[in-house]
Order: structure tokens, then sequence, then C-alpha cells
């Protein structure tokens, strides 16, 4: 089997998913046999302008200049998978999506200048179409692995559930952040990431965005009534990862 | 029925020589809540739990198990049992293993569920403090406590053993059992039934009433406005010892040719659990929060009582304190259908 | 410390290795395979019973059996691209190995069939599955009365079993209504929903017995339509459809109210789950 040639793409982001891959060590080094890194800023220097088997993109897509560049890639991309929270959901970028004033809370005198620009943050497939999502902040490696591997197999569909993060958390026996006085957005969240944050007594932030249906009249009533947050908060928690899953998005 | 007595000095002492033959499962702290754990050191045994976060059966019935392995030629068994203890489970457990045994044996034997259920001795143990939402006392009464092989009752200055089967009568040898005295074997009956009337939340009805009008309350629109709040997150099942649906999923190896198909737990509560692929098309014929949340309860309550002759519901009081919502508690619910 | 009891007992997912006779493509997204153990054994099915068919590394899938067990020496199956699994099947060719479980659940009622008129409604892919007993009526003729077939695809195009289609149309054992939703320049019969067929079909009666297998949607419609003719619930049976994990009655997927698609189906006497709101 010819090798898969892949090739690492970023936008508005921290890049820390980038990062999180190149930690990765064995699982990687021995993912390298299968596939071909033709470009990867983040580990080697060189470009390509030929045609790609799979395209990994990072990062939300939040300047209208940046979508030429992602037509680009999906032209020359036979596969696209968005990885991390800011390609997948607009990831904490989205947090400015409801403001007008976060240019100048941010940067202050420097705030007209014109690079600082952009738009809603909005996920890659607001603009192209992508064929998989590797969801979360940092997205989890093992499930970027799966579905890498899948791809090598030349999968049509590859399983993510469907399902929130307390499923994960009550198969792993975790006790519940509510039970320790704790708030959680465990019951929207998107489950995938094996549920580590409230494992390690962090509470869920739905970084994978929130499930089909979630139930968010429900969620803001049980952070004001078990998990003690003051309604404003109860009712502005969902902006941190999952603005753009918001009624009022 | 054999009735010895283990003083508490010896406990220890019995539960080390169970650990030195092999793993033994039991109740451990942790943060503000118990799991059933294997036993690192005796100190960590918690028999004066409330209830555990999972149920028992996960000693035999992990909540991801390895079904068939495939090294790209040919596929294996993962059946692979080892001898171990499961200790300390509650009278209500042993009632839900009890279920889960019949589901797993009932027209067609899950091996992979029976062959280390068949490894697994068990060893009750009585409720010293009741889980909050715990409510056994009213339910399922007409299923008999079995399928463990020794119970230990708390009593003044250790434990009343009694020794239920074989597998129970040969772990007699590893501690330093003595014969029951009459007052001893009457005050453990007196402690049992004391924790079954002592529960803090209660069923209004009989298995047969409440079968009866589940059936009846099917096109309710109760089941809306019950589960208004419902998050379709599936804790109520995932926690409940009488649960045993699964999903199967097939994992890639890294070397990218061997797989392994493994089983996890799965809940009818969320949403993909009923979703098929029909002629091309995706259908859901539970695609309704309502729909999913009466499924469960007519599960519980009408079908499997009707199987198993009392509700697949052992009152253990999991589900009530899992659901964040504060929609899943049986004793509510049921009771607020029992009034219609 | 390992433990003997049970270790060699049986693992109901342990699958059985099939080897693909053929693999012939049969629309764009069917294909239609022939198979038979790879371990010689003959393959022991009724019309109407399921298989688990699979692939590891991507999953199994439950699918009627195509063929009449009147066919001893491989048995048939349709795979419908639709997900993961259905790919992986579909790109399996002949000389591949598909891992088989099975069969399972109960099929046609064919005690209650013989002696009978019976009529077979099938939409789309629901040929398929009935294909086994339509195989099986016509290999046993004499067994059975009036055999009538209701076919419907939406296009020409989508049309399965074409061979069987020359044979069953030119046959005297089998009338054989087609219909298709939209026909296109080749179709000159009968175009319009599958009911439309009851107008031109002879001598249904009250006693006639049938199978339905299609699209959920029309099961309603055609059994509106076998009321008119006086034929009640319990002469009907429908084929369903679900996902199943197991197919041996564990884990629940298949679930319809308190009955399992797995070992009470797929095939249903209508008026048993009629009542059921899940059902249909």
């Amino acid at each position: 089997m010819a090798k898969v040639k892949c090739a690492w793409f970023d936008f508005a982001s921290c890049e820390g998913c980038q990062i999180e891959l190149t930690n990765y060590g064995e699982p990687f080094v021995e993912l390298l046999q299968h596939i071909e890194i033709v470009e990867f800023r983040e580990v080697m220097t060189e470009k390509t302008e030929a045609p790609i088997d799979v395209a990994f993109i990072e990062g939300s897509f939040t300047r209208e200049s940046d979508r030429a560049k992602l037509e680009r890639i999906r032209d020359r991309a036979a596969v696209v998978v968005a990885y991390g929270s800011c390609a997948t959901c607009g990831g904490i970028n989205a947090l400015k999506n409801h403001t007008d004033d976060y240019k100048q809370e941010v940067y202050g005198a420097d705030a007209d200048k014109p690079h600082l620009d952009s738009t809603k943050a909005l996920p890659i497939s607001a603009a192209i179409k992508v064929d998989y999502e590797v969801k979360g902040c940092p997205m989890d490696k093992d499930e970027f692995l799966g579905i890498v591997q899948q791809l090598v197999h030349g999968t049509a569909k590859v399983y993510v559930p469907s399902y929130p993060v307390c499923v994960e958390c009550k198969r792993r026996g975790t006790v519940c952040r509510f039970d320790e006085g704790d708030y959680c957005l465990g019951p929207i969240a998107q489950a995938g990431c094996g549920a580590p944050c409230p494992a390690d007594g962090i509470p869920c932030e739905a970084c994978r965005g929130m499930v089909q249906d979630a139930n968010q009249k429900s969620m803001e009533k049980v952070l004001m009534e078990n998990g003690k947050l003051p309604e404003r908060w109860a009712k502005q928690k969902t902006r941190m990862f999952t603005a753009n899953f918001r009624e009022d998005a | 029925m054999k009735r010895c007595y283990i003083s508490d000095e010896h406990l220890n002492g019995f539960v080390e020589a169970l650990m030195g033959r092999g793993p033994v499962i039991a109740p451990v702290a942790k943060q503000s809540r118990f799991v059933f754990e294997k036993l690192e050191t005796v100190d960590d045994l918690m028999l004066d739990y409330d209830t555990t976060i999972l149920p028992p059966k996960v000693a035999f019935f992990p909540t991801k198990q390895e079904l068939v392995t495939f090294d790209g030629k040919e596929a294996k068994s993962c059946i692979n049992p080892t001898d171990q203890v499961l200790f300390g489970v509650h009278p209500y457990d042993i009632k839900g293993i009890a279920m889960s045994d019949k589901f797993y044996t009932d027209s067609h034997v899950d091996e992979n569920y029976m062959a280390n259920r068949r490894a697994t001795t068990i060893v009750g143990s009585s409720v010293q403090k009741h889980y909050k939402h715990a409510f056994f006392g009213s339910v399922c009464m007409e299923v008999e406590v079995i399928g463990h092989d020794m119970f230990l009752t708390r009593v003044a200055g250790g434990y009343v053993a009694d020794v239920l089967t074989d597998k129970g009568e040969a772990l007699l040898g590893l501690g330093q059992f003595g014969d029951a005295t009459d007052a001893q074997a009457g005050e453990a009956d007196q402690v049992n039934q004391a924790a079954m009337e002592n529960c803090p939340e209660k069923l209004e009805n009989t298995s047969a009433q409440i079968r009866d009008k589940m059936r009846s309350s099917f096109r309710s629109d109760v089941w809306e406005e019950l589960s208004e709040d419902c998050f379709s997150c599936g804790s109520c099942n995932t926690v409940c010892p009488t649960c045993y649906c699964f999903d199967v999923q097939d994992e890639w190896g890294l070397d990218g040719v061997s797989a392994t198909r493994c089983r996890t737990w799965d809940s009818c509560l969320t949403a993909e659990f009923s979703e098929v692929s029909v002629q091309g098309g995706c259908e859901n014929f539970r695609e309704q929060r309502a729909e999913r949340f009466r499924h469960r309860f007519m599960r519980k309550a009408a079908y499997l009582n009707e199987q198993l002759g009392g509700p697949a519901c052992v009152g253990c009081g999991r589900c009530s304190g899992a659901c964040t919502a504060d929609i899943a508690n049986p004793v509510v619910v049921i009771n607020k259908i029992m009034e219609q | 410390m390992s433990c003997s009891c049970g270790s060699n007992a049986e693992n109901v997912f342990l699958p059985k290795e099939a080897e693909i006779i053929s693999a012939k493509k049969m629309t764009d997204t069917e294909t239609h395979f022939s198979l038979r153990m790879k371990d010689g054994s003959t393959f022991d099915f009724e019309p109407g019973q399921i298989v688990e068919a699979g692939v590891f590394g991507f999953g199994e899938i439950p699918l009627g059996l195509s063929s009449s067990p009147t066919q001893t020496d491989s048995f048939e199956l349709v795979v419908r691209e639709v997900g993961k699994v259905s790919k992986a099947l579909t790109e399996l060719g002949e000389g591949d190995t598909m891992m088989i479980r099975g069969p399972m659940g109960k099929g046609f009622p064919l005690a209650e069939l013989r002696g009978k008129d019976v009529l077979i409604v099938a939409g789309g892919i629901g040929l398929c599955p009935t294909r086994s007993l339509i195989r099986y009526i016509m290999a046993r003729r004499d067994e059975f009365k009036k055999f009538t077939l209701f076919y419907g695809t939406r296009s020409p195009k989508e049309l399965l079993f074409e061979e069987d289609l020359v044979e069953w149309r030119a046959s005297d054992g089998v009338a054989c209504l087609e219909t298709v939703d939209q026909a296109d320049e080749s179709w000159k019969g009968n175009v319009g929903v599958i009911t439309t067929l009851f107008e031109k079909a002879e001598g249904l009666d009250a006693d006639t017995h049938v199978i339905i297998c299609g699209p959920p949607v029309m099961y309603k419609f055609v059994i509106q339509k076998l009321v008119s003719i006086g034929i009640p619930h319990s002469n009907v049976f429908v084929d369903l459809e679900r996902r199943m994990k197991c197919g041996i009655g564990k884990c629940g997927h298949c679930q319809i109210n308190d009955k399992y698609v797995c070992l009470d189906g797929p095939v249903f006497r209508f008026s048993d789950i009629e009542e059921l709101e899940e059902a249909i």
C-alpha cells in the first residue's frame, strides 16, 4: 500500500493540537510508517502545492480572507479532516461572537490595526466541506489516531458517539462533579473524549461542542440549582466553547 | 444454611487470605462516593459504604469487554475468566446480579458474561448505611436474594456469616470462623430486617399493581411532562444494576491489520441507541426523549416485570442520584404514575 | 490464577468464515454475494432468517438471507452500501472471506403458508429477504396455492434481481406485478406507488396470507388496502429491520417495546405488533 500523503494546516488557533500530536510519541512514530507528511509547519519547513490525500486543518474560520485559502486546500485534498475545537466548533475564539467591543477590550490602542479585523469565529465546515472531525480542546490524540487508522483503511464512516459526556464519566466510575458540589457541562457536552477532565476533578466545559438536541434549558436550571452558579453565569456558561451551538448563536 | 461468626479482629485476616488466593473486588472509597475495585490493601475495604457509583457486575461484566480478536488471519475468542471474589455486595445488588445472570442465559447463553460470572465467588454484606435514595425495602419483594455464596451481617463485635453454597463453604477455612450463637443469628436477622424497613424512600404499590398500571399508562401525556428536563445522557441506565444492553464496535490494532471487537455498556436513553439504517436512510423508532424515558420505565416495571415476576429494579437508588436533572427517581416517577 | 470453567465454551460472538463464491454489483449501491462456509458445513436456515455479516476492523450488520434454503450448495446475501460496515462488505470480492454469525431469528411462517394463497409485497431492498421465500415457494410450488408478487422500486434503475424477475415474469407459478414510482424511457410497466398494484391483481381474497417487506411508510398503506379486501391482520406478516449488535436477544438495540426483533422476529404477525407504537 502506498503511503498516504498528509498535510497539516492551521488557522485561528493556539496550535496546541499540533503540539498534542507531536507529543504523542511512539504511536505517532508507528503511524508514520503508513503516512507521508508533506507539509506540517510545526515540525518541518517544506511546503507543497501538489495534491494531498488527507489535509488536517486546525483553527477556526474567522476571516473572510481565509476562505480562498481553505478552498485551495479543499481543491487539492481528497479528504479534509478538521481537528480540535476551533476547527470543529469555532472553539474558544467564538467567545467573541456575541460582542462588538472585543477588539477594544483585547488590543486597546491597537484595536484599529487592519490585521486584527475578523468576523465571527466559525468551524471550518462553514467555509468548505469537511469529511471528518476530531473534536476537543486539545483534540484527543487516541481519537485522532483512531480516525487516521480508519482513513488509512479507506473506511467510509468513522463511529463517533453522539451521546453526552455523562455516559463516559459513568462508565469509568467517575464521581459526578455535582456530587462534589461543583458544576459541569457534561450533560450537554459531546462525548468521545473518554471524559478525562471530570476524572481529574475538573468540570467538563464541553470543548467538543454540544450534542444534537442538547437540552440547554435544563442545563441552565441544573447549573443554578445543583451547580450553585448565579443565574447570569449559568446562562453565559456555554459561551466558552459552544457559543455556536447556543440558541442565540 | 450454616450460620457462622467472625469477629472484627479476624475479618481483615480473612480478607487478606482471600486476597492471597486471587483478586478480591470490594467497595472502596472514592472522594465522596464508593466504587467496587480490586482491593490493593485490606485497609481500603469499606463495608460500611452506602452504595457504589457503578453496580458490582463490573467485576464480571466490565464496562468495556473484548469479545473476539482478529490477528489478520484468524478470529479468536476472548473468553478468559479468572477466579475472583466479589466481596461486600449488598442484598439489592445480589438480586441485580441474579437478574443479569438470567438475562444473559435466557434463550442464548452469553459465555463472555457467564464464564466470568461462574469464576466469581460472591460474598454479600448487610447494609450498614443507606444511600439517600435507597428504596430496596419496597420494590422487587417477590424476587429472592439468591446467587451469592456467603453473606456477612454486621452484628455486635463482628459479622454473622451465612454459608449458602459449596463455594461459600470453601471459604470458611481461610478465616477464624466459629459457629454463630442463636443470639448472634437473631441479631443478624433483625439487622437485615431493619435495613429493609429503614430505606429513606418507598414505593407505595406492589409489583403487579405497578406492572398493570404501567402498561395502561403507555399513551399518557405524563411521560412528556416527566422527561422535559431529560438530557438523554444515559446516566440512569449506566449506573443501573439490572441494565444489560451494550454496543459492539471494532477497533484496529496499531499494526493496521489486527482488530478487536469490543462491547461497551450502552444506554437506551441516548438518541443513537434506537437509530436504524432502513432502506438506506436513518430512522429512529424512539426519536423523542419522552419515548426513551418511557421505554426505560416500561422495561423495568412492565416488560421485564412480566418476565421475572418482579420489576427489573432492585431499589438501589443509584439512578436517582446519578440524574443531574433529578427526574429519573423511580420512586417519584412510579408513585406519580400510580396516582394518575 | 486462571480458571478452567467455561473457557472453552462457545463464544456466540465468534463468527465463522464464509468464502465469497461470487460478488456481483446489482446497482450503484447494492452488491449480491454468493457464499459457502469455509469449514464445508451446510448453512441451514429458514426463509426470512437473518445473519450478522462482518469484516474485522469495521464491524457487523444484520442482513436477511436472500437465497432459498432449498439451494444447499451456497447461500446469498445482498449488501446495500450505507455506512462503515456495509462499505467494507461491498469492497469484498470473489475468493475473499466474509465473517458470518447465524442464522438468527424467526423467519416466514412456512407451516402456516402451506396450502394457502400467498401474496408477497416487496418494496425496494425488501425484495432481498423476501426473495428467500419467493424462491422457496417456486422450488416447492405444489405446496402452496395461488402465489402473487408485488414489487415496487423508486425507479427502474433500482430494480434488483433482474434475472429472477425475467424468470418470474415468464413463469405460470407466480403472478408477478411490478411498479416504479418514477418511470424512465425503458419502463413499459406500471407507474405509481405499490398500492396501485392492488387494482391489477386478481384473486386476492380474505384467506390470502400476506408478507410485507419494505420502507416503513409502505406498511401502513399496504395494510389499509388489505383491510379493504377483508384480509385480517392475523394473516399479515411483516419483515422488520432494526440495528442489531448481538442477534441473540441481549444487546437491546432491536427492541420494539417488549419484543426483540432478533428473537421474536424479524418476521412478525402483524396482529402481534400492531399495538406497539415503536414497531412501524
